[in-house]
């Protein structure tokens, strides 16, 4: 019914010229933004097919047919025992790592909603201290020694399992959930633990998942951690390998022998930030739904 | 409440305290034996990064142990330095310093400043083997503060391995002579911008090619590539080591004089427009399309088989050769300025307190040892490489596991730590081969040799000398860009307004703290 009435006042609504030319300004800006993403897109993926004897320009070698296209890239990048360990223990990290932060973000930004909390505003401080004073690389490097995670993948996750940033922003959330569902819930003889888990988590699939993306994207990505805590190279996640050839390939430039013989230099260093996008792009169309209206919640007053 | 909380943070405290009180409990001493193994943890920088660690399988590992008693614990530093250094940094702060370690010299100078290094002086005459091949003056200078070496310098990318080359078939085709003055340079590079080189009748070659290639050592702004240019002014290199001009190059007033000469060309269309914005892909990527005709170019990016292919198939009549040095105005005339390079292993006050330190020496001295030098150089005879009828070691049929193939090559990550550039090495690196399409000999060795023999102008002891704050490299880099895209007119006026600000933002006080580094080294020449 109320989709019907959209509808009709849509109909009903006359554009003037000026909204003609508004629209087209704002169609023309909207293509000129996807060119600018579409062309780096495009040329990293027909880098990465690029055969070892292409020569000519970086423009023509975007507009080679298909059928020129070589493999030998994603070839080389499979037969690598680096590049299958390091996409196992990214995998790792990421599971770990949002599987870890859920678990601890979730309880965390729920009891910060809590109205009735007592202290409620010193362990916000507490919380928000640390995110505007960021403790340094030496202290937390301390600490991770400390407690003897040095070498081991959880290093990687564990420092950062909880983002202040992540936390506040679901905590808002929580907020917005009406009082009255949680007193009935407690009149009705739950404890603290079972409204947050049967009233409170099934109201929140959003901004769970939501957030969820954000570790994810986060530990997906994580350079910085591995470098710093992991020093046995079988443990390296993805980001090291991808910047262990587009660095280390380039050092080697006065050797014959380098780890990618058979294949244009370019072209694995293409094939591979193309390979570890790839989990990421499969997964967000399945959490876009989720994502769109996380991100927008808290956006709208009244 | 507030009880509550004091409570809390009175046991908080009382946790800290008692935390920061415990300490690790010492490891029993071993006793160096094949049964009781000295651990030796090593951060080394590998030769191929992308190509993965060196398999437990090793047999190097079993030659250790059984032999010398030593249990080898292998760690890959990250690819960039930037990342080494940062590693290094946090494991120095952790005092967690592995016992040796790969370091680039500013990081080794804070480490030994906090005391987390051993001095090693006493090292070089246990290894007599090791120290013959490379531990010299320059090198134990390289890794010394204070008069006391703080580690071992190995020699690192082969210095002098640069080179001036001109399109010999361009020459040809326009019945010019190879240049040896700048004002026939000029000329040579007016014809092959203006009067059609290749013949095609389109107007679409430069006479020079470039790219801006820096660093805050050596490689001063416009950067390495335009050294010949530079040499003939007498202002290659970032430094000046020769009284009573020693210093900042760019104080000398020939500067000035080279600036005007490269504005000259670039406004003139002569040098490729693209130099300013080009990257050492690109760079590679044009001469290899045939853009220009001179450039300034590294003798494997030029010559070895995979690199020169591409030209070979595009240009089968084409040619480059090297040439010597531009002579300038004034007689000057050099291809570039050359520093040794070391790649610096250092040793943990950690290990040494631990008494490890005979027994790296003796891990080090094996590495460089008949055994040592091959396996990791090349991997096992018969397995990853075989000796050709020179004594050479070369991949012969072994396939994907000789030392050149994909499962081969892990076996070789140590070989930057036993490599010293000498003719065994260089002759296995750069095979003479023939080229697929116009069937040249090319040899990139033989162009190395070639570069090697050419005028170049020391600048052994840059590295060691005082690098320059971000903000006083930036206005350096930015400034001269900006005189040579015409941002800023080139005038001897702006030039010294330039030159007062430079100075007044911190350009003197690196100048001078330079100078006084050179002085205390004993690098400043004809004094």
């Amino acid at each position: 019914m109320g989709r019907t009435k959209e509808k009709q006042h849509r109909r009903k609504v006359r554009l003037t010229t000026a909204d003609h030319v508004f629209n087209i300004i704002v169609d023309v800006f909207m293509v000129f933004i996807l060119i600018a993403i579409l062309i780096p897109l495009w040329s990293t993926v027909t880098l990465s097919f690029r055969p070892i004897d292409f020569i000519g320009s970086n423009l023509r070698g975007m507009f080679l047919p298909p059928w020129e296209w070589s493999t030998k890239a994603y070839e080389g990048l499979f037969a690598n025992d680096g590049f299958l360990s390091a996409f196992a223990n990214s995998f790792k990290i990421l599971v770990g790592g949002v599987a870890c932060a859920l678990v601890l973000t979730i309880p965390m930004a729920y009891v910060l909603s809590v109205q009735s909390l007592p202290g409620r505003r010193i362990i916000n401080m507490i919380v928000i201290i640390p995110y505007v004073f960021n403790v340094g690389m030496i202290p937390a490097y301390l600490l991770v020694k400390d407690i003897g995670l040095i070498n081991s993948l959880p290093a990687v996750f564990l420092p950062g399992a909880i983002s202040t940033y992540n936390c506040i922003i679901m905590r808002q959330f929580f907020v917005g959930i009406p009082m009255e569902l949680k007193e009935s819930a407690r009149i009705d003889g739950c404890t603290e633990l079972q409204v947050m888990f049967r009233i409170i988590l099934p109201l929140s699939k959003a901004i769970v998942m939501t957030i969820g993306l954000f570790y994810a994207v986060s530990f997906w990505n994580d350079f910085f951690h591995a470098m710093l805590y992991l020093n046995d190279s079988y443990l390296n996640p993805l980001p090291i390998f991808l910047r262990n050839i587009l660095i280390g390939s380039g050092m080697n430039e006065n050797l014959e022998v380098t780890a990618f013989a058979e294949s244009p230099i370019n072209a694995i260093k293409a094939a591979s930030v193309f390979m570890s996008a790839i989990p990421m792009v499969i997964a967000y169309p399945f959490i876009q739904k989720y994502f769109t209206k996380g991100t927008l919640l808290g956006s709208v007053k009244g | 409440m507030k009880k509550a909380l004091s409570l809390l943070m009175a046991m908080l405290i009382t946790a800290s305290i008692f935390a920061a009180g415990a300490k690790e409990p010492a490891a029993a001493q071993a006793a160096g034996t094949p049964e009781d193994p000295v651990t030796i943890d090593l951060w080394f920088g590998a030769a191929i990064t992308e190509a993965g660690m060196i398999p437990e399988d090793w047999i190097g590992y079993d030659i250790l142990r059984n032999e010398h008693g030593i249990d080898l614990k292998l760690t890959m530093l990250p690819s960039s330095e930037s990342d080494q250094d940062m590693k290094i940094q946090a494991a120095g702060a952790g005092n967690a310093l592995p016992d040796l370690f790969m370091v680039r010299r500013p990081v080794l100078e804070n480490l030994v400043n906090q005391g987390l290094v051993a001095q090693v002086d006493d090292c070089f005459e246990k290894m007599p083997v090791r120290t013959a091949q490379q531990y010299d003056a320059d090198s134990i200078r390289n890794s010394s503060f204070d008069g006391h070496a703080y580690g071992f310098a190995s020699p690192g990318a082969i210095a002098k391995n640069e080179g001036l080359l001109i399109r010999k078939d361009w020459l040809d085709n326009l019945g010019l002579a190879v240049p040896t003055t700048l004002d026939e340079l000029t000329e040579v590079l007016r014809a092959f911008t203006f009067d059609d080189p290749n013949g095609n009748g389109i107007d679409d070659t430069y006479g020079y090619g470039a790219f801006v290639e820096t660093d805050a050592s050596l490689k001063g702004y416009p950067g390495s590539r335009l050294w010949p240019i530079m040499g003939a002014f007498g202002v290659e290199g970032l430094w000046c080591f020769d009284a009573p001009n020693q210093g900042l190059s760019i104080f000398k007033p020939e500067f000035y004089d080279f600036m005007v000469y490269l504005k000259g060309i670039c406004d003139e269309g002569l040098i490729d427009p693209n130099w300013l914005s080009y990257k050492k892909d690109d760079f590679r990527a044009a001469w290899k399309q045939g853009r220009f005709g001179v450039m300034y170019e590294q003798n494997a990016a030029y010559a070895s088989e995979s690199n020169y292919a591409p030209f070979d198939m595009n240009f089968p009549d084409g040619e480059w050769i090297i040439i010597d040095a531009i002579t300038g105005p004034d007689g000057h005339a050099a291809i570039g300025a050359y520093d040794m390079n070391y790649r610096i292993y250092a040793v943990s006050q950690k290990a040494a307190d631990a008494g490890k330190l005979d027994k790296i020496c003796e891990l080090l001295e094996w590495m460089s040892s008949d055994e040592g030098y091959y396996l990791l150089g090349w991997g096992q005879e018969g397995v990853n490489f075989v000796f050709d009828e020179n004594g050479t070691p070369v991949a012969g049929d072994l396939g994907d596991n000789a030392f050149t193939g994909s499962k081969g090559q892990v076996y070789t990550q140590l070989r930057n730590m036993v490599f010293y550039n000498s003719d065994v090495e260089l002759a296995s690196r750069y095979p003479t081969y023939t080229t697929a399409v116009s069937g040249k000999e090319m040899s990139a060795l033989a162009a190395l040799r070639q570069m090697q023999g050419m005028k170049w102008t020391s600048g052994v002891g840059s590295g060691t000398l005082p690098t320059p704050s971000a903000d006083v490299q930036r206005y350096y880099d930015q400034s001269l860009a900006e005189f040579l895209s015409g941002s800023r007119a080139l005038t001897p006026e702006n030039w010294q307004a330039f030159l007062d600000q430079f100075k007044a933002i911190g350009g003197a006080d690196w100048n001078a703290e330079g100078i006084a580094a050179m002085e205390a080294a004993g690098l400043v020449r004809g004094e």
